[in-house]
């Protein structure tokens, strides 16, 4: 093990990623404090209290809404999931002159901004009655992630070996069967850095779900939480209880799997 | 021979069949509405019914200076582009000496990226107010008389919006510089000192130009969130106000369509929207292609 050395330079490189990390962190330590406030506390009066926990809980069916967050999440990712795979397949190991038109199709759709599309899909998902449930918002998040996840999945099959597959075939295994037993279980790491990406994602997004869940009963955690912030509720106390039980998930599941999470931004780079 | 071919008839209409399932999910969410995004772009539409109007759709909204002073909001954010790619960069250069904890530190400056705008949006709100933590930097400063609430003016408001948009791609982009650095051939810059290279000439001419391609994926990620991924934050932090101050393209288009039911007009800024971005994106796809050859 090599020893660093103290040197003028390590102590300014260190204490300039110490004032940083203050910056970087500020919203947690701001979120964490004003949550165990009173509204008259945020105010100026002195201590802390729970009571603006309390008061969380009845405002918002805080819940209701993470299990919301969670069902919407699973649906989406699980289709994500399905397609990708079996398209990233297709495409990287059963080539055919369709092969190009296919990529195209799909992982080209990564193009097109959500607020390009948002208004006719919306129309279109209420002439479907797709609106009054979950399924709107899975759909939509479902197709959004899928492109990229294609993408992500066609590279990484790519690297299993050609002969690999052509052996497995003269041994009498159909494309379906070389999917399931070669493919699919040496795409796991993509697969997670897929399901990571996306839970982060859905999770975290405001606009679709504000569109396409209209029911309140379905709203998602994020969803709950920017329709009472743009309610102009003055309760910031309150607001910050509900942010940090909302931010909670993804930054477990962001502890949890920083590796994959970063693998899955720099895939568009390349090694 | 004819074993041969069939098996090559099977993989294709295998191939199809796998690849069915992603190219309908995404012909009918997103395919499918970008064409309708077109279609009625020409119209006035309530989103029942749609008048045809034809290219003085496109004309009428070129004379509406709303749509300008948008644009030029759109603008004033891409000035802080430059801030969050070249400030993360530094960092990245501060991670990559590696002292002790960097690690932790790296973990730290990426943790954001977990967070949803509406948390960034609400807790930027407060750090921007009269009664924030910006005014209280600025009073121990003694800028006490600076003292305002940003959000209340149309320039203080894009300023607050640009800050937190920054800050927010400080992770991102830091680590992007990282995985760059990682790449870099140390012997290089051994070699070029032997030759009695400065460290600033080092950097110029040989640490940069390996990082271009990082560099480029950088700008087209940031430039693609300046456009596209603020949404949330500007209905959490301003509502897009005051006035139009912090209205930016995306969310004219979820205003027009929503607020005003100009369904017609939101399918127009969608569809420009659209073109905007597809160039950046064919820049990307080309950049990503460039590395698989």
């Amino acid at each position: 093990m090599r020893r660093r050395k103290l040197t003028p330079k390590t102590i300014t490189v260190f204490i300039s990623m110490c004032v940083l990390a203050i910056v970087m962190l500020y919203p947690f330590v701001f979120m964490i404090n004003t949550s165990f406030k009173s509204k008259a506390q945020y105010f100026g009066a002195p201590g802390h209290s729970t009571a603006s926990w309390g008061k969380l809980f009845k405002t918002l069916p805080v819940a209701q809404q993470l299990l919301n967050s969670t069902v919407v999440c699973a649906g989406a990712i699980s289709i994500i999931l399905l397609v990708s795979t079996m398209a990233g397949f297709a495409i990287a190991k059963m080539r055919s002159k369709a092969t190009p038109i296919l990529f195209l199709g799909i992982v080209g759709a990564m193009l097109i901004p959500l607020q390009s599309i948002i208004i006719p899909a919306y129309i279109n998902a209420s002439k479907l009655n797709l609106l009054n449930g979950y399924w709107g918002a899975i759909f939509v998040y479902a197709a959004l992630g899928s492109p990229f996840a294609t993408f992500l999945m066609t590279s990484y099959f790519r690297g299993i070996p050609e002969d690999l597959v052509e052996a497995a075939i003269v041994d009498g295994l159909s494309y379906p069967k070389v999917f399931l037993k070669i493919g699919l279980p040496l795409a796991v790491p993509a697969i997670i850095t897929v399901i990571v990406l996306q839970f982060i994602q859905v999770w975290d997004d405001l606009l679709v779900g504000l569109l396409f869940i209209q029911e309140p009963t379905y709203r998602t955690i994020t969803v709950g939480l920017g329709a009472l912030s743009a309610g102009r509720v003055t309760d910031i106390p309150v607001l910050m209880a509900g942010s940090l039980i909302s931010a909670i998930p993804a930054v477990v599941v962001y502890l949890i799997f920083q590796r994959q999470l970063v693998n899955g931004l720099t895939a568009g780079i390349g090694k | 021979m004819a074993k041969k071919s069939s098996l090559h008839s099977q993989r294709t209409r295998t191939g199809i069949f796998f690849a069915a399932p992603a190219l309908i999910l995404v012909s009918a969410f997103l395919g499918i509405p970008i064409i309708q995004a077109g279609y009625f772009s020409f119209t006035e539409w309530n989103g029942v019914d749609a008048i045809w109007l034809g290219f003085s759709a496109y004309t009428q909204e070129f004379k509406n200076p709303i749509f300008w002073r948008v644009l030029e909001n759109n603008g004033l954010l891409l000035l802080g582009v430059p801030i969050a790619i070249l400030f993360p960069m530094g960092i990245a250069f501060l991670l990559n000496e590696k002292v002790a904890g960097w690690k932790i530190f790296r973990s730290i400056y990426f943790l954001p990226t977990a967070i949803s705008w509406v948390v960034i949006g609400m807790v930027s709100m407060r750090f921007f107010a009269q009664e924030g933590l910006l005014n209280d930097i600025f009073k121990a400063f003694g800028l006490g008389f600076i003292k305002t609430d940003f959000l209340s003016s149309e320039k203080g408001a894009l300023f607050a919006v640009a800050i937190t948009f920054i800050w927010s791609m400080v992770g991102t982009n830091s680590i992007i510089f990282l995985t760059g650095m990682a790449t870099l051939d140390q012997s290089l810059n051994e070699a070029a000192r032997m030759d009695g290279a400065s460290n600033f000439r080092i950097f110029r001419s040989i640490t940069l130009p390996q990082l271009n391609r990082f560099i480029q994926f950088s700008f087209i990620i940031t430039v693609i969130s300046a456009f596209t991924a603020l949404f949330s934050l500007i209905f959490v932090m301003t509502g897009g106000g005051p006035g139009f101050g912090t209205t930016t393209l995306e969310f004219f288009i979820f205003q027009s369509a929503f607020s005003r039911g100009n369904f017609g007009t939101g399918a127009m800024l969608g569809v420009i929207l659209f073109f905007m971005m597809a160039v950046l994106g064919i820049g990307q796809l080309l950049l990503m292609r460039n590395k698989d050859e």
